[in-house]
């Protein structure tokens, strides 16, 4: 693995070479978490909340477990590990994709914004990138879910306030670029709006690296979301993420320590496979970016 | 040199006015600042007296200027759980939350700079993958499941450190190093590309060329350019003293400011909330002032450039 | 009856020296008026950061000038980003030097002759689609290429396909920025010809800027020649080859290789080249002129009449009609 993680400057020239062995096993993971997420109704054995008071904290088959209907056991209250991980999955990946989205178009927006009216506008989104830069961005996101209360649309709002000053920083930077000579200034002097050169040509001439910028902070909005949930202040139950897993069953580490490890252990090959894709179309598509 | 860090220090401030700033907009958001800053079952006469004395009935503007000032002088309202000054609840809070973070700042700069320098001068060896498999894992396991790991392997199934409370320096070792160990990796991998890159420079081919001695040209040159960038996470590691063990402090249930952070919210206490937001923000100001004024130290190129700020890696 | 006049126009730039210096004002343009008759071509040449792109763009109405006005078509030109200024760019258009970088390279040649046409709603889509055949015709363009992709043309075709690209709303005026410069010689002379014979076919005027005398005077109906964001010369392009007048016409002239005996003999220029944000008092050429005399450093020279009517601006030509 740390073919992927060579840093961009000292990279040595790209041979066409086929796909490294992990990245290709972080697509096969991300595939595997993508169909979960998408089926998860189709392939939940149980309801999230269906309790059976009888086969209460049943461990995993190979920890001692015996029953295939509950191949990752059972938590406190009976309810199937396996069933409840598939739905969290659904739940943490709806979040981190949304607020992934929210991120880049904002941000995207600010940069192009910047870029094409420069002046007072540009120092003001520059100013919001370094102060979204410089403050710890689980303090804000705490005191906003403070201040404002909690609900979904809003946590993946606020989720989506995370990493948006990197979008916008590319944005702005290669918006100006393309606007002082090249393409994007040869279409504005054919007359174009600004909708038409940001929108139909900026864009998707930038668009990998924004893609690339896009994968880069997605495993740091699923470490937040966790975070944040695992402290009890993100997804509220009954809903269920990965991060509300792990806290709850950080109750029962003694006892059933499955409860934790089975959402942990998909956080993290989570993070880890985005991260190893992300640094490895990092180098192939723009080795300029960090 | 003057007339720049003047520049800075004015953006230093510009930042802090943009939290109060922060905080006011959400607080009116928020509804009844006087409700939420008193707390909701306040008497009648305390909630008038609040909304006079922070003018709640004036034009917005003319608020906002009192609140400011209100905030400048230190003023932050009272905890709605105990009616305590917010203030006197985050300071008591502070040197236990020094105790979990200083240590872990010393662990990831005595762990991960050393770890990146070499895994750049041996460059593909053994050790350099396996200092890089470290450090990738260092930022993709988050600190509580790394707690959580170490509870269940050195507390439950050992029994040699406890599993959190303050039972004297063994409390501390724990969750000193699930905080520590990431931020490690980070800077490990950091450090590396900073030197990788300095490393590729043509003044350090020149220098070796020259029959330099190889470890004199790591250390006279190699090191001082690649501590430039370096010195920018560093910051903002130093700026997080207060922000960075709010996780950490949960799963071990540390009292320190991070744990009251979690509770305050919680329960909406927002006077606390309010109280640890500016905390947290004059510290990363102040650390990110300091880093920006070593820049101009390090590297007098940079004078008048903004350094990237330190957020993502 | 002229297209485009440029009045006195000067374009100022606001340069830092160092982070901690005070901003230098660089006129990049001085002073300059000329004016470009429909259907005609006004040449000009200079050295690099001698002002003239910058004369081009401000001709363009890309930027605006510091101080003088630009006329187009009677009006005066609106201001950049304007919708008037957006429906004017149909009528004036660009053939830059680098043709690759003015194109987007995710798109078919054929999408992208065909947007100005959309942006000026010009026709319906099989209409389009006749014009861009058309347009790519006039220009030598083989009809296969049209799905091509820019970086696959060569870089003749490329220049090709941004001015039929240019050519699409018809314009009245192409400004030419060294369109030619970054060509092989060969490939030079037959986009040059195709300019010419574009114009005669459709009338356009052009502003055509070149550091190279010899591609400027095959094309040229007129010629100004600039030093440091000045005219220093200005007339007929034969009559400026054969007798340059100004001491730095004459060196650019002497310059060209010629077959034979020289008429003229070769002006090598010495000094440092010249720096527009470091302008020398007087006549700007003084330091490297060979004949430049004490007056040369103290009073900068007027653009004058000549003998034959060509515009100087030296104090060694005698003006018109009058003493030196």
């Amino acid at each position: 693995m740390s073919d992927e993680t060579l840093p961009r400057a000292a990279a040595p020239p790209r041979r066409r070479a086929a796909v490294p062995v992990g990245v290709m096993m972080a697509m096969a993971w991300l595939a595997l978490i993508l169909a979960v997420a998408l089926l998860a109704d189709a392939i939940r054995p149980f309801g999230i909340t269906a309790m059976d008071l009888r086969a209460r904290l049943q461990p995993p088959i190979g920890f001692g477990g015996t029953s295939w209907a509950h191949a990752l056991g059972t938590d406190e209250l009976g309810r199937d590990v396996l069933s409840r991980l598939i739905e969290s999955i659904r739940i943490s990946l709806l979040i981190a994709f949304g607020a992934t989205i929210i991120a880049a178009v904002f941000g995207t927006t600010m940069g192009f914004l910047a870029a094409h009216f420069r002046g007072w506008v540009e120092q003001v989104v520059l100013m919001l990138i370094d102060f979204q830069a410089s403050m710890p961005f689980l303090i804000l996101a705490l005191s906003v879910l403070a201040f404002l209360g909690n609900s979904l649309p809003l946590f993946v709002c606020l989720m989506g306030l995370y990493g948006w000053e990197r979008h916008a920083r590319i944005a702005r930077g290669l918006a100006i670029a393309a606007n002082a000579q090249g393409y994007a200034a040869a279409v504005r002097h054919l007359g174009a709006g600004p909708l038409r050169i940001y929108l139909g040509h900026v864009l998707p001439n930038i668009a990998s690296t924004l893609i690339v910028a896009a994968t880069l902070s997605f495993p740091e909005v699923v470490l937040l979301e966790s975070g944040l949930s695992f402290l009890g202040l993100g997804v509220q139950p009954p809903m269920t993420s990965l991060g509300n897993m792990v806290g709850y069953g950080r109750e029962y580490i003694t006892r059933a320590p499955w409860i934790m490890l089975c959402p942990s252990a998909v956080i993290v090959l989570t993070t880890l496979s985005v991260s190893i894709l992300g640094d490895w179309l990092r180098d192939r598509l723009d080795p300029t970016l960090t | 040199m003057l007339r720049f860090a003047a520049l800075r220090l004015g953006r230093a401030l510009l930042t802090i006015a943009l939290v109060v700033t922060f905080a006011f907009i959400v607080l009116r958001l928020s509804g009844d600042p006087a409700m939420m800053i008193m707390s909701p079952d306040a008497p009648p006469e305390a909630l008038k007296a609040f909304r006079e004395a922070w003018g709640l009935d004036e034009p917005l503007w003319l608020q906002y200027l009192k609140y400011f000032t209100a905030i400048l002088q230190g003023e932050l309202g009272q905890s709605m759980r105990d009616g305590r000054p917010a203030i006197e609840l985050v300071a008591e809070r502070i040197p236990a939350t020094l105790l979990l973070t200083l240590p872990a700042l010393a662990l990831k700069i005595g762990l991960g700079i050393p770890a990146g320098i070499y895994a750049a001068l041996h460059r593909n060896s053994m050790t350099d993958r396996v200092v890089m498999t470290f450090a990738v894992a260092g930022f993709t396991v988050p600190s509580f499941v790394l707690g959580l790991i170490l509870v269940l392997i050195f507390a439950v199934q050992l029994g040699w450190l406890p599993s959190g409370g303050q039972e004297g320096w063994r409390s501390v070792i724990l969750p000193v190093i699930s905080m520590g160990l990431g931020g490690a990796g980070v800077l490990a991998r950091f450090t590396r590309s900073a030197m990788l890159e300095v490393l590729g420079q043509p003044y350090i081919r020149t220098a070796s060329a020259k029959g330099v001695p190889w470890g004199a040209v790591v250390r006279g040159h190699a090191l001082p350019n690649a501590a430039i960038p370096t010195v920018t996470v560093v910051g903002f590691m130093v700026g997080s003293l207060m922000a960075g063990a709010v996780v950490v402090e949960s799963v071990f249930s540390w009292p320190g400011v991070g744990r009251l952070m979690v509770v305050a919210v919680a329960n909406r206490d927002l006077a606390v909330v309010q109280c640890v937001l500016l905390l947290v923000s004059a510290t990363m100001v102040t650390s990110n002032l300091i880093v920006d004024l070593l820049y101009g130290v390090l590297d007098p190129r940079l004078r008048g450039q903004a350094p990237a700020a330190g957020g993502g890696h | 009856m002229t297209l485009l006049s440029l009045d006195g126009v000067s374009r100022v730039y606001a340069t830092r020296r160092g982070i901690i210096g005070r901003p230098v004002p660089v006129r990049a343009v001085d002073q300059i008026s000329l004016s470009v008759a429909p259907g005609r071509t006004l040449g000009i040449v200079g050295e690099s950061g001698c002002g003239k792109s910058t004369t081009g763009r401000v001709a363009l109405g890309i930027e605006r000038p510091s101080e003088g006005s630009v006329t187009f078509q009677g009006a005066a030109m609106p201001t950049p980003g304007t919708p008037a200024w957006r429906r004017m760019r149909g009528r004036l258009q660009l053939v830059p030097q680098d043709p690759l970088g003015a194109m987007d390279r995710r798109l078919t040649i054929a999408t992208q002759v065909e947007e100005p046409l959309i942006i000026h709603a010009i026709g319906d889509k099989s209409d389009r689609r006749d014009r861009v055949q058309a347009l790519l015709r006039d220009v030598g363009l083989r009809a296969d290429l049209a799905e091509r992709h820019p970086h696959e043309l060569s870089g003749g075709q490329r220049q090709r396909a941004v001015l039929a690209r240019a050519l699409a709303t018809d314009p009245a005026l192409l400004v030419c920025d060294e369109p030619v410069s970054a060509l092989d010689v060969s490939i030079q002379a037959q986009v040059i010809n195709m300019l010419t014979d574009l114009q005669e076919a459709r009338g356009i005027a052009m502003l055509f800027i070149s550091h190279d005398l010899k591609v400027v005077r095959q094309v040229s109906h007129e010629v100004a020649v600039m030093y440091l964001g000045r005219i220093v010369e200005h007339g007929d392009p034969e009559a400026i080859f054969a007798d340059p007048l100004h001491p730095y016409s004459r060196a650019l002239v002497s310059a060209i290789p010629v077959p034979g005996p020289r008429r003229i003999e070769r002006v090598v220029l010495t000094g440092d080249p010249p720096n527009p944000a470091d302008r020398p008092s007087g006549c700007a050429f003084h330091p490297r002129c060979p004949v430049a005399v004490a007056a040369c450093a103290v009073t900068t020279p007027d653009l004058r009449p000549a003998a034959d009517g060509r515009l100087v601006a030296c104090h060694l030509v005698p003006a018109a009609g009058g003493t030196a």
